[in-house]
């Protein structure tokens, strides 16, 4: 009864969240001025009545709060108007290159996930010890570590001295791998999601161990392993859980901003992903795009932080629900 | 003869902590026994190596911490040449411990139920259903109201004397033989000190366990120690029964211990008020004990001798152990 209550108020801040996120984006984009001119006005041969007509072409016509709520309306209705580079509509763009973004973000946050668990059970349970201070060492340094750098590392290692695995793109140009769509992409995933799985497992491992750490000092540890609970269940059964309540609100920032997050993996992969469309959008002040994008990352970072909330309250009792 | 040996023989323990500053020696050379179906009052001041010593019994002492030296004979058998496998199997079954912090000392994210069947469940191969009823009994049996409803509550939602009656039912699961108990009324009021005291006797004699009871209040042992063992500074200063602890002290440390005791027939207030007597100086640091008796620098009757041997534990009387140079205990330099 509660919980019920609770999510659906946290549901219905969320829809306030999105909207005032998209009035301060039509606002700031608004004040930059009318794009059309901006975009076309020094060109030779532009008159007055073309770029009318083209204004009138974007619906960048009216007053402001017109154009706010014919926009809201559309974007509703999952419209996003036309990309004013790519003349295609901005959904279908959203959707192929966001499609293409989560299917290097999602396994490289799982992978991660899975061993930056690994990773610091091994550390936090022998703390002080060669291991530990190894691991703390090597994901400090994987977590400073320029993102191009271990990208174009990667592509010499395995593109161009080993040659086993491709360096751009998410498919053949040519002929696919055994002639199959699924293990062709599979292939090309392989270089793009080790390089996103690297640095989350680095952040992950840093935040996770100093936790994990901090809980196994506790008593109620102590008073676990005492009452002859082995090891494996005291570690993974009591310390972990509660290990992870801190990591719980980088994780579901993770999750959230993941289809903004990997441009610059994006861009050594030559990747056609979300991440680095968004910033070819706003160098060529693509305003179509650059909205639509912002509201999808803005969708994804409020879902996400609301499903952070609720398994806060599933996983942590101490949680008031006020 | 067989009959008379002790459920639990402590003999010459050293645990110490390597610390980058160097060596501190928490406990240093502790000898105790505890009798079957006896309450051992261990007393000692903050930071005497009580809780260490206790964890050292079931082998948990914490990193940086080592056990270095010393016999734990439990059963005849001595636990620090136990396998983990064996000890783990020990712990929670045989030899059970109680808590000073009953506010921490339970995993907050699980409910009561789930922490006390997971260790009935994991000891005795039991099923949850199976365990549920004897964890609802037990609970019912350490005080607990409505223990059903309990069950599904969680660490938050208690009281600190609700707590500590679940860690005490937790510690009794499996009826133990020997249960540490360490300090397990610091942390509560006083009102409810007593309730806690008084179902712990209760327990005890019930399930004629023995139990270790670590204190750093004589009030508390009074009521509830068969034997007594004093410890300062990580050694022990004497062991007695009760009546001789209270009645006949031999040890200065122990006499000043129960001088500072407040006493129901005197009076602290008003214009014949006496003033609480405290044991001048500082416990000692255990990086760097002093030489000789650890007590030298706050005995009242410490000679020059006292600075330069360690006195050893001798017996002045049939179970009544002491270790100072004045009471006959012969020294060793160290
Ligand atoms: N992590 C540590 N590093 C170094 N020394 C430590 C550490 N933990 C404990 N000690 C030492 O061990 C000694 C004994 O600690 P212990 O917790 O056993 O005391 P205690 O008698 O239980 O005190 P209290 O009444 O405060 O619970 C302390 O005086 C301290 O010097
Ligand atoms: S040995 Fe000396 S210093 Fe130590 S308690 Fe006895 S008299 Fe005091
Ligand atoms: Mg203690």
């Amino acid at each position: 009864m509660g919980t019920v209550r609770y999510i659906l108020r946290r549901l219905i801040f969320s829809a306030f969240l999105i909207i005032g996120v998209s009035m301060i984006l039509f606002a700031m984009i608004n004040a930059i001025g009318n794009p059309i001119e901006i975009l076309l006005a020094e060109r030779p041969g532009i008159t007055d009545e073309i770029i009318e007509s083209i204004t009138q072409y974007y619906g960048l016509g009216g007053s402001v709060t017109d154009r706010y709520f014919t926009w809201l309306g559309a974007i509703i209705r999952f419209d996003f108007g036309t990309s004013i580079i790519y003349n295609l509509p901005v959904s279908e763009m959203l959707l192929t290159y966001g499609l293409e973004t989560l299917k290097i973000q999602i396994p490289a946050i799982l992978i991660a996930l899975l061993v930056s668990v690994l990773i610091s059970v091994l550390a936090a349970t022998r703390q002080y010890s060669r291991i530990d201070f190894g691991v703390i060492a090597g994901a400090m340094v994987g977590h400073s570590l320029p993102g191009f750098l271990l990208g174009i590392l990667l592509i010499l290692l395995f593109s161009y001295w080993l040659g086993i695995l491709p360096s751009y793109g998410a498919y053949s140009t040519r002929n696919l791998l055994m002639d199959s769509m699924v293990i062709d992409g599979l292939w090309h995933m392989v270089l793009p999601v080790a390089m996103l799985a690297f640095f989350n497992t680095a952040t992950l491992t840093l935040l996770l161990r100093a936790s994990l750490v901090d809980v196994l000092r506790q008593d109620f540890i102590t008073a676990a392993r005492a009452s002859g609970l082995p090891e494996r269940r005291v570690v993974f059964g009591h310390a972990l859980r509660n290990a992870f309540i801190p990591v719980l609100t980088y994780l579901g920032i993770l999750f959230g901003l993941m289809l903004g997050t990997a441009p610059v993996t994006e861009t050594v992969f030559t990747w056609p992903g979300l991440g680095a469309l968004y910033i070819m959008a706003i160098q060529q002040l693509d305003y179509p795009l650059i909205m639509g994008a912002t509201m999808i990352i803005t969708f994804m970072l409020v879902t996400a932080t609301l499903l952070t909330d609720i398994a806060y309250v599933i996983i942590d009792p101490r949680i008031r629900l006020a | 003869m067989a009959a008379a040996q002790p459920l639990l023989e402590v003999r010459d323990l050293k645990v110490h902590f390597f610390t980058r500053e160097g060596v501190v020696r928490a406990v240093d050379g502790v000898d105790y026994s505890v009798n079957r179906a006896e309450t051992l009052g261990i007393v000692g001041e903050s930071g005497s190596g009580k809780t260490v010593s206790s964890l050292a019994m079931l082998r948990l002492v914490p990193p940086p911490a080592r056990t270095v030296a010393g016999q734990i004979l439990f059963d005849g058998e001595d636990l620090l040449t136990r396998t983990p496998k064996q000890m783990a199997a020990l712990r929670g079954r045989r030899i059970a411990m109680i808590f000073q912090n009953p506010a921490t000392s339970l995993n907050p994210i699980y409910s009561i139920g789930a922490q006390l069947t997971e260790i009935l469940t994991w000891h005795e191969k039991a099923s949850r259903r199976d365990a549920e009823p004897r964890v609802i009994e037990l609970l019912g049996l350490v005080g607990i109201s409505d223990p059903a409803t309990r069950l599904r509550q969680y660490p938050h939602e208690l009281s600190g004397g609700m707590r500590q009656r679940i860690g005490i039912a937790r510690a009794l699961l499996c009826n133990p033989s020997l249960v540490l108990a360490d300090e397990p009324t610091t942390a509560l009021d006083v009102t409810i000190q007593a309730q806690i005291l008084e179902l712990l006797a209760e327990l005890q004699a019930r399930f004629r366990m023995s139990m270790v009871l670590v204190t750093h209040d004589m009030g508390v042992v009074a009521r509830m120690a068969t034997r007594i063992t004093v410890m300062y500074a990580g050694r022990v200063c004497e062991t007695a029964d009760a009546a001789t602890i209270f009645n006949a002290p031999q040890h200065p440390y122990t006499r000043a211990l129960l001088e500072s005791m407040p006493r129901i027939d005197h009076s602290y207030a008003g214009p014949a008020r006496r003033v609480l007597p405290s044991i001048p100086g500082r416990p000692p640091n255990l990086l760097n004990p002093p030489s000789g008796c650890r007590f030298h620098d706050r005995c009242p009757e410490a000679q020059v001798e006292c600075r330069r041997l360690l006195p050893v534990e001798t017996a002045v009387a049939p179970g009544h152990i002491v270790s100072c140079l004045r009471r006959g205990s012969p020294g060793i330099v160290a």
